[in-house]
């Protein structure tokens, strides 16, 4: 059902502002994100008031969010919260009905997903989409083409993302040969082959081993303090949100509930009532 | 630039097996008129004619993924348009033949702008191929300026001549001319692969949606397979009417043409590159090898042929669905590089 009325989710997002950890030295970024210790830099990522109806459904509703340059953002929420819904809307692979877009201060709304590619947007699938008839190399490599013909180019860009998920040994393996977990992380060296200043991660680490979770989490986290890579992140294995993510959206029938740090986002009871249902939490 | 240079590297980067395997090939080719009497000459053109065929649709649904069952619709424009061009203008074959292309590629762009503009994939786009390639032979068949249904004939000069600027001239000319033809079939398509465009065809084939986040403009090179498919199919044309001499709407826009020109790449490795090829031979030895058993056998009972051609069909695809070429690639050790390198 729609839920137009409840507003008191976007109290809190407006009500904490400036929650990054800009200022800390890269390596500590992760773990050190505390309210208050960012700066006011603008934003590289800023989505304000989206709304995107599918027939009766408000998948999203009136939801804004943030990412600052080199930030890991994460969004939760629980299953059916239309959060993969607000991710195609920024990805370009749905056009929103209300609402902007903003990538580096340029609107983006209902741009094609190509156009937001090429402005710097690399995003993953939740549903793992390969290029099923292609090798590992060349699945990234159709990444490594972005904004050039250079086929050196491209080769060397999918290499690169390719070692940085530890893949580049599954290199001439069929992508429709790999395994779940690795066609997850195909789906990251893909877009990161298009050297992108952002990346949208969509539960690219759902069913992957704790041990393997924390590979991944490494990964990410050196490709944003080495690359200076933004990361949005969905997620459900806490696990890795609690690791990676500086500041956490809370997303809830279509409307943002709840940001802040993990740890005040996890004690939050309104969060915690999304998750666990009414009177949960007493 | 970088398009110079993998048309130099579809050569040296190929591996060693393949190129050896390639040059021995053309090599055989180059020679093999010597040893043919006037028939088997005929027969080999034709083999060249489909593997050049053959391969020009391979780049739109083998690359690409874009079913089009209606390629004789580019066969027949090229052949009437430089035709026409020939014999009311006298404008030479090698000029009318960029008028062939240019009105292929636009038709090809005004196919393509429809399908792709409005959403049209899949079963709906092969439908729209072959509704486009009706229209234009029932267009042809009043077509008076180029003998509408009635046909449309080329001065013949005499046979032994060799007039290459006007394409008049023996069976063993156009036999070097349909071994070009094919040449350049096979390297454009390789240059094709070995390029961005051959990746994002490829990305475009297997998802969409995938081609798209990864940065691929779609529309435009989905406009591209069809464009370069179209152009070069009219190539085929113009050889067909200067070969030929004669064209009817009914034959060379039939959609029994389409199927012909699809099936060696079907047969020989759909989305391959020597498939095309190794198709056009099997497909053409088998259809006049049956032919030439059935006359010696004396059992030429009418639609034998066709049973026997369409049972050899059917055991194809069923025992090897991808084609011919994977299955011989793999026994032969040609593997796949893992970058394109075919």
């Amino acid at each position: 059902m729609p839920e137009r009325g409840s507003n008191f989710g976007q109290t809190a997002g407006a009500g904490v502002p400036g929650l990054r950890a800009g200022a800390a030295p890269p390596g500590l970024r992760a773990g050190a994100a505390a309210p208050g210790g960012g700066s006011g830099s603008t934003p590289l990522l800023a989505v304000a008031g989206v709304s995107k109806r599918f027939r009766g459904l408000l998948a999203v509703s009136d939801a804004s969010i943030d990412v600052h340059p080199g930030e890991i953002v994460a969004l939760i929420g629980p299953n059916g919260a239309g959060k993969t819904t607000l991710l195609n809307l920024i990805a370009g692979s749905l056009a929103p009905d209300t609402g902007s877009v903003r990538f580096g201060g340029r609107e983006m709304a209902g741009e094609r997903a190509d156009r937001v590619c090429a402005a710097g947007i690399g995003r993953t699938f939740q549903l793992v989409k390969p290029f099923a008839d292609m090798s590992v190399l060349e699945n990234a490599m159709v990444g490594g083409f972005r904004g050039t013909a250079d086929r050196e180019r491209a080769r060397e860009r999918a290499a690169r993302a390719l070692q940085s998920l530890d893949m580049w040994a599954l290199r001439d393996r069929p992508a429709s040969s790999l395994t779940l977990p690795d066609r997850k992380r195909l789906e990251v060296a893909r877009a990161l082959a298009t050297e992108p200043t952002m990346l949208l991660l969509d539960e690219v680490m759902a069913g992957l081993r704790p041990t393997e979770t924390d590979l991944m989490v490494a990964a990410f986290r050196k490709l944003n303090t080495e690359h200076g890579i933004t990361i949005l992140l969905i997620e459900h294995v806490m696990r890795a949100v609690m690791a990676l993510a500086q500041r956490v959206y809370v997303l809830h029938h279509g409307q943002i509930i709840a940001q802040g740090t993990p740890q005040q986002v996890t004690r939050d009871p309104r969060v915690l009532e999304s998750y666990l249902g009414t009177g949960a939490v007493q | 630039m970088s398009a110079g240079r993998n048309l130099v590297e579809v050569f040296t980067k190929a591996p060693a097996r393949s190129r050896t395997a390639l040059l021995v090939l053309l090599a055989a080719l180059l020679v093999l008129p010597l040893a043919l009497d006037r028939y088997l000459l005929s027969v080999m053109i034709l083999i060249l004619y489909f593997a050049y065929v053959g391969q020009a649709w391979n780049i739109m649904m083998g690359f690409c993924g874009q079913l089009s069952i209606g390629h004789a619709l580019f066969v027949g424009l090229g052949a009437y348009t430089a035709a026409a061009l020939f014999q009311h203008f006298g404008v030479v074959p090698w000029i009318g033949m960029l008028a062939a292309v240019a009105v292929c590629v636009a038709m090809a762009s005004v196919i393509g702008w429809l399908a792709f503009r409005f959403g049209i994939g899949g079963t709906y786009f092969a439908l729209l191929t072959i509704a486009f390639a009706e229209f234009t032979r029932i267009g042809f068949d009043h077509f008076g300026w180029v003998g509408g249904s009635g046909g449309f004939f080329l001065r013949v000069v005499q046979q032994d001549r060799f007039d290459l600027l006007n394409l008049r001239g023996n069976p063993l000319m156009f036999y070097y001319l349909a071994l070009g033809l094919a040449a350049f079939g096979f390297v454009v398509s390789a240059w094709l692969l070995r390029g961005r465009p051959g990746f994002y065809f490829r990305a475009i084939r297997d998802n969409e949606e995938a081609a798209r986040a990864a940065g691929v403009d779609v529309f435009r090179y989905k406009m591209l397979a069809v464009q370069v498919s179209g152009g070069l199919t009219a190539l085929a044309g113009v050889f067909f009417a200067f070969y030929y001499n004669n064209l009817f709407p009914e034959q060379i826009f039939g959609i029994g043409r389409s199927i012909e020109i699809i099936l060696a790449p079907i047969i020989g490795g759909i989305g391959t590159l020597f498939g095309p090829i190794l198709g056009a031979a099997v497909l053409t030895l088998a259809s006049e090898g049956i032919n030439e058993a059935l006359s010696a056998s004396g059992y030429e009972i009418p639609g034998v042929k066709q049973i026997l051609y369409g049972l050899a069909l059917g055991l194809a695809i069923m025992f090897m669905p991808h084609g011919i070429w994977p299955v011989i690639a793999r026994r032969l050790g040609f593997g796949r590089g893992s970058d394109g390198d075919a």
